[in-house]
């Protein structure tokens, strides 16, 4: 190769990986500030605005109206007691995979393309796990009772024995929350201490009450590299428990359908694929709509999260056809009923709408390079896994209870103040988006200069080859 | 030596290099290890400064905490339902059944240990703390700052000898509010 094909070739690994086109850290800290405190569009105002009477109509006042009149508002009735209240329960949880997956995952495997978008992962953890939580305490119906699921001390001196999965669920999801906002906020700092060095005024007093006095000595990083490094190892099991019991509320019950031994593992790659999905179409819509985002965020990123989407869409057909092939074998009575409902019954469209979306969609457009690094095209992608997720929860739960081994009491499910309260926390979650979009630093920008130190250019005879040295 | 006497010196660096060089120079003419300190904005590690190796009790207060966690969780399931005179019979299962048990005792051991990292991390950083310090914000766009303390009579010397070995500024340290 001649010296100026070698140099053409450099350019071109520049022009395509962050970590190999670096700019002064001054520069990039320049870029990250200048992205979040841009004065908002008249469209980002509108949309915060249309947001914002969603949430208040959708969530708040949908859910007062929930609480003060009851719960025969919803939909749920004999035989189907869970309805949309828990389809989004379990989807919100789902959602929250990603953050841990890419964050934590990919950080003990020190994959490096992970280093930008860490921290928009993380948000989506947090403030998933809010909306699953609004969701569950939604389907409590009497919410201000939500405390009788915690073990105390009471008049009846009865002891509420930990045996229930909804218990243990109580104990997973507080875990998960707790641990991801810790998570979330311990690489933060920081960044708003870099925030707080170049901000005035009210921001000045936010950032530095959020950096805690942060200045960067070597026994700060040293206590905050090993409090991330204990983070990243230890919550990938607590992910992991978290919708495996999520998996048990389930397949703990010996109904048709839901008795099955493989619902952990299948409900925890359902969560990562509705995860990855939102994931990508989240940095889409970081890297089209706020400034200097197309340096940070670029076509590697698309390509390298399409590929896991494509593997985890791979796995999920893979436990979707175990679960369903070992119940088809068996051979119940109720059984075969119940997957003929799931196939053929009024649901049927929604059946197959979840293996187009879930398999179909992903592999005829991931297995492509090109098109897996065009951002609208995998962020559309993502979407629409999204959608099949949301059916297969649906499936699961009320289409699943809907008939069971008592003809008599057979029903459909017909969603009533579900529907605004589901609308709504999918507002609320894309609302503290935008609001966290400008308060914070969604890029990390001491993790990629860290990588990019750690990445040059290595000649091997001829070939000019990128070398990444472990800096960690 | 009484604390008039002392001084503090920062050093502004544009590189590690420069920096790791500058901390060699001063351990051979004398500075401790103890009377320096480098201020960076990305977590440059000791070995790469030649530095010794950070005391820190994260991953102590962290075991620790597991143990909390395992503890609390002992307490609910293997001795709490005995201290209560109506402990709820669920089918045919034990008053403390294994699996249900295992789950409650793994959620809050990993609890018990997260929560405590995060405040191992603010216990040994002594987060939050708001007091004027002394700092350079240019740190915070890749600068590398080493914070020496010395005697006065020192200081000159010291002072000349970070220049010579590349600082870009070299400035007695204030305290000011971050």
């Amino acid at each position: 190769m001649s010296d100026k094909k070698a140099h053409s070739h450099e350019e071109h690994l520049r022009e395509k990986h962050l970590m190999l086109d670096p700019l002064p850290r001054g520069k990039m800290n320049e870029m990250v500030m200048e992205a979040m405190m841009e004065p908002p569009t008249w469209k980002f105002w509108l949309i915060f605005g249309f947001l914002s009477i969603v949430v208040a109509y959708g969530l708040f006042y949908s859910w007062a109206r929930l609480i003060m009149e009851g719960v025969g508002l919803a939909g749920v009735n004999r035989p189907i007691y869970w309805g949309i209240f828990l389809v989004n329960t379990v989807f919100w949880i789902g959602i929250s995979h990603a953050g841990t997956f890419i964050s934590a995952i990919l950080r003990v495997f020190k994959a490096e393309f992970r280093r930008p978008f860490t921290r928009a992962a993380e948000l989506m953890t947090t403030f998933g796990l809010v909306q699953a939580g609004f969701s569950i305490f939604m389907h409590l119906g009497r919410v201000w009772l939500a405390y009788w699921l915690m073990p105390y001390p009471n008049q009846r001196m009865l002891w509420p024995n930990l045996h229930s999965p909804l218990t243990w669920d109580l104990l997973a999801i507080t875990t998960y929350l707790l641990s991801s906002t810790m998570y979330l906020f311990l690489p933060l700092i920081p960044d708003v201490a870099m925030a707080r060095d170049r901000s005035t005024g009210w921001r000045k007093t936010f950032y530095k009450i959020l950096a805690l006095g942060f200045r960067g000595t070597e026994g700060e990083w040293a206590h905050l590299r090993n409090g991330m490094n204990i983070f990243a190892f230890a919550i990938i099991p607590v992910m992991f428990s978290v919708h495996t019991i999520v998996s048990w509320d389930f397949a703990a019950a010996t109904r048709p359908g839901w008795n099955s031994t493989i619902f952990g593992p299948y409900f925890i790659v359902g969560a990562l694929h509705s995860g990855m999905g939102a994931a990508i179409a989240v940095l889409a819509v970081i890297r089209g709509t706020m400034k200097h985002m197309k340096y940070f965020i670029r076509g590697e990123h698309f390509d390298a999260i399409g590929k896991l989407m494509l593997i985890i869409s791979m796995a999920w057909a893979y436990f979707f056809f175990n679960d369903y092939m070992v119940q088809w074998y068996g051979g119940d009575k109720w059984t075969q009923l119940l997957l003929h409902f799931h196939e053929a019954g009024p649901m049927g469209w929604m059946w197959f709408g979840m293996l187009i979306c879930n398999i179909a969609v992903p592999w005829a457009i991931l297995w492509n390079q090109k098109w897996r690094s065009t951002p609208w095209l995998v962020a559309t992608v993502g979407i629409i896994i999204n959608v099949g997720m949301w059916f297969e929860r649906y499936i699961i739960i009320p289409v699943s209870l809907s008939i069971n081994r008592m003809p008599f009491t057979w029903r459909m499910y017909q969603p009533g103040i579900e529907i605004p309260l589901g609308i709504g926390t999918l507002a609320f979650f894309i609302l503290l988006y935008m609001a966290a979009s400008k308060l914070i630093p969604l890029i990390p920008v001491w993790e990629v200069q860290e990588g990019q130190m750690a990445h040059e250019f290595k000649k091997f005879g001829r070939e000019t080859v990128v070398s990444v040295s472990e800096l960690e | 030596m009484t604390e008039s006497n002392i001084v503090d010196l920062l050093a502004v660096f544009s590189d590690l290099e420069p920096a790791a060089n500058a901390i060699e120079h001063l351990r051979a003419i004398g500075v401790a290890d103890d009377c320096m300190n480098v201020i960076s904005g990305i977590p440059v590690t000791e070995a790469m400064l030649g530095r010794p190796a950070q005391w820190t009790n994260v991953p102590r207060i962290a075991f620790g905490g597991a143990i909390l966690g395992f503890s609390a969780a002992y307490l609910l399931t293997f001795v709490a339902p005995y201290t209560y005179p109506y402990p709820i019979q669920v089918s045919t299962q034990a008053y403390v059944p294994g699996p249900p048990t295992a789950v409650v005792l793994f959620e809050l051991t990993m609890l018990g240990m997260l929560l405590s990292t995060f405040l191992g991390v603010f216990l040994d950083s002594f987060f939050p703390n708001y007091r004027p310090m002394k700092y350079v914000p240019e740190v915070s766009d890749g600068k590398i700052a080493i914070l020496v303390e010395c005697p006065h009579m020192e200081e000159k010397k010291i002072t000349d000898a970070l220049k010579k070995m590349g600082a870009e500024s070299v400035k007695p340290a204030e305290a000011q509010h971050l």
